[in-house]
């Protein structure tokens, strides 16, 4: 019978860089392992191809953590994008991913021929990625898993900026993130935030808009503590 | 001219024969890049910024779909050199550079992993002393790590030289511009494989493989210090998110 206990790793929770030889396989007889983002097979050896934290959850699935302006799409992923053309069929979307994203026309509740929706070139799109093959551009959707419309759809009014990937992974972690909850006790705005490095903010003025927008930009080289204190300083220019 | 001191061994510089000029690298410097660094080489300063993956903008570049299409563009700023000479945008020196940086730098990516999209590279020497074709590869080294870029391994370079019957490490301008030969490597580390190997003028066969020795050793310091940036600029982001 297999054995499928984790093979031990003196890297895991360090930092690896490209090229470091993450694990040799020739040890690890009979063991089941899964590669996440920035790992590879080469031969006899699992190794790192960008640079970062290596990681491993329960019971043998690795990756490396990192923080990058570019989007690798993943199934299930949420994102903003931005609608660069209109097609007969789909629309195509800019996800800050290497490739352009289809949007199918019916994707959205309740969609069909006769209620296709009409976006405009540069209307924001809440979607889910559903669909992430290297050798295919990324299909999305504005449906959940049960066909409901739930949050996804157009993003209407709020302003819109890019972080990177990580600050994304940050905003969306549980438990909350520092910076929301600090903000979210004094300001009442909407956020919709997508793994693909790009946060939309909304609020009923202007100026709650730009404070919200400007402490989450720089979060990004803060600590829980420090994003608190930054928060209590920019309310009190405020108010 | 004493390109090394008979007594001391010292060279120009003041440097020993085997011993690199004083290296410094940061990334993250442009920030509208998906990737940047700044990389010095004693007085040789170079900047590059990696843009992609993303889509392709010229469909007709594109030879093989099943590969990310790879881009590099070297250029010298007009004030990167003492006489001010101005270089016409696509001069044949910038164009073999470019190219001789694209199939270094190719060499590493892993561009399988992302087809039908292209990677930007564009490198800008903003002050020269030589070596800067190996300036540049390192710099984009960085930038690449940066944009995070899936690589095979880090890929360095270092130029080496044989002046007065000496091997010479990492030449200056004025060792570059004695006439003697000198070799450029391009190597990675990890895999221990030679991706770059420009030499020249002529070199006998055993003096050249000393100097190509001296120049992949060069390499591999490269390399260490170059894991040090991006491990300290890992370190760096989560000790500020505490």
């Amino acid at each position: 019978m297999e054995s499928r206990k984790p093979p031990p790793s003196a890297l895991v929770d360090n930092h690896v860089v490209p090229g470091d030889v993450v694990l040799d396989l020739a040890e690890m007889t009979n063991q089941t392992i899964k590669l996440g983002a920035g790992l590879r097979q080469d031969c006899d050896t699992i190794q790192a191809t960008s640079a970062g934290r290596l990681r491993l959850s329960k019971p043998s699935k690795y990756w490396v953590e990192s923080s990058q302006k570019r989007y690798i799409p993943s199934v299930e992923d949420t994102v903003l994008g931005v609608v660069v053309d209109t097609k007969p069929d789909n629309f195509l979307v800019d996800i800050k991913g290497p490739n352009l994203a289809f949007l199918p026309v019916l994707a959205f509740e309740g969609g069909t021929r006769r209620n296709i929706p009409k976006f405009e070139i540069g209307t924001l799109i809440y979607a889910r990625v559903v669909k992430a093959n290297s050798i295919m551009n990324p299909e999305l959707s504005c449906m959940d898993a049960t066909g409901k419309a739930a949050e996804f759809g157009q993003l209407k009014d709020g302003y819109m900026f890019d972080t990177s990937t990580g600050l994304s992974r940050m905003l969306l972690s549980s438990p909350t993130c520092p910076i929301l909850e600090a903000l979210g006790k004094k300001l009442s705005f909407e956020i919709a935030v997508g793994l693909n490095g790009r946060v939309w903010v909304n609020a009923p003025s202007p100026s709650n808009v730009i404070v919200v927008s400007n402490a989450i930009i720089k979060s990004e080289s803060l600590s829980g503590i420090g994003q608190r204190s930054m928060v209590e300083s920019l309310l009190e220019r405020l108010s | 001219m004493e390109y090394v001191n008979p007594l001391t061994g010292f060279r120009v510089d003041g440097r020993r024969p085997n011993e690199m000029r004083q290296l410094k690298g940061e990334v993250g410097v442009v920030a509208r890049a998906d990737g940047s660094a700044l990389f010095e080489m004693g007085n040789t300063r170079v900047i590059a910024a990696v843009y992609g993956p993303r889509e392709v903008q010229n469909k007709g570049q594109q030879v093989n779909s099943k590969d990310a299409l790879v881009r590099c563009e070297y250029r010298m700023a007009d004030f990167s050199t003492g006489d001010r000479r101005r270089k016409p945008k696509g001069d044949r020196r910038s164009t073999e550079i470019s190219l001789v940086i694209r199939q270094t730098m190719e060499a590493s990516i892993l561009t399988h992993l992302m087809p039908r999209s292209q990677i930007d590279i564009f490198v800008q020497v903003l002050q020269a002393d030589g070596g800067t074709r190996a300036a540049c590869i390192n710099a984009a080294t960085l930038a690449l790590a940066d944009a995070g870029i899936p690589m095979r391994d880090i890929v360095t370079s270092c130029s080496a030289g044989y002046l007065c019957s000496t091997p010479l490490l990492d030449l200056n301008y004025i060792e570059d511009s004695a006439g003697g030969p000198d070799v450029t490597v391009g190597f990675l580390t990890k895999m221990d494989k030679v991706t770059l190997l420009q030499m020249d003028a002529k070199l006998p066969m055993d003096t050249f493989e000393t100097v190509m020795d001296l120049a992949i050793e060069g390499c591999k310091a490269i390399a260490n210090y170059i894991r040090e940036v991006l491990l300290e600029n890992t370190r760096r982001l989560e000790c500020q998110r505490g």
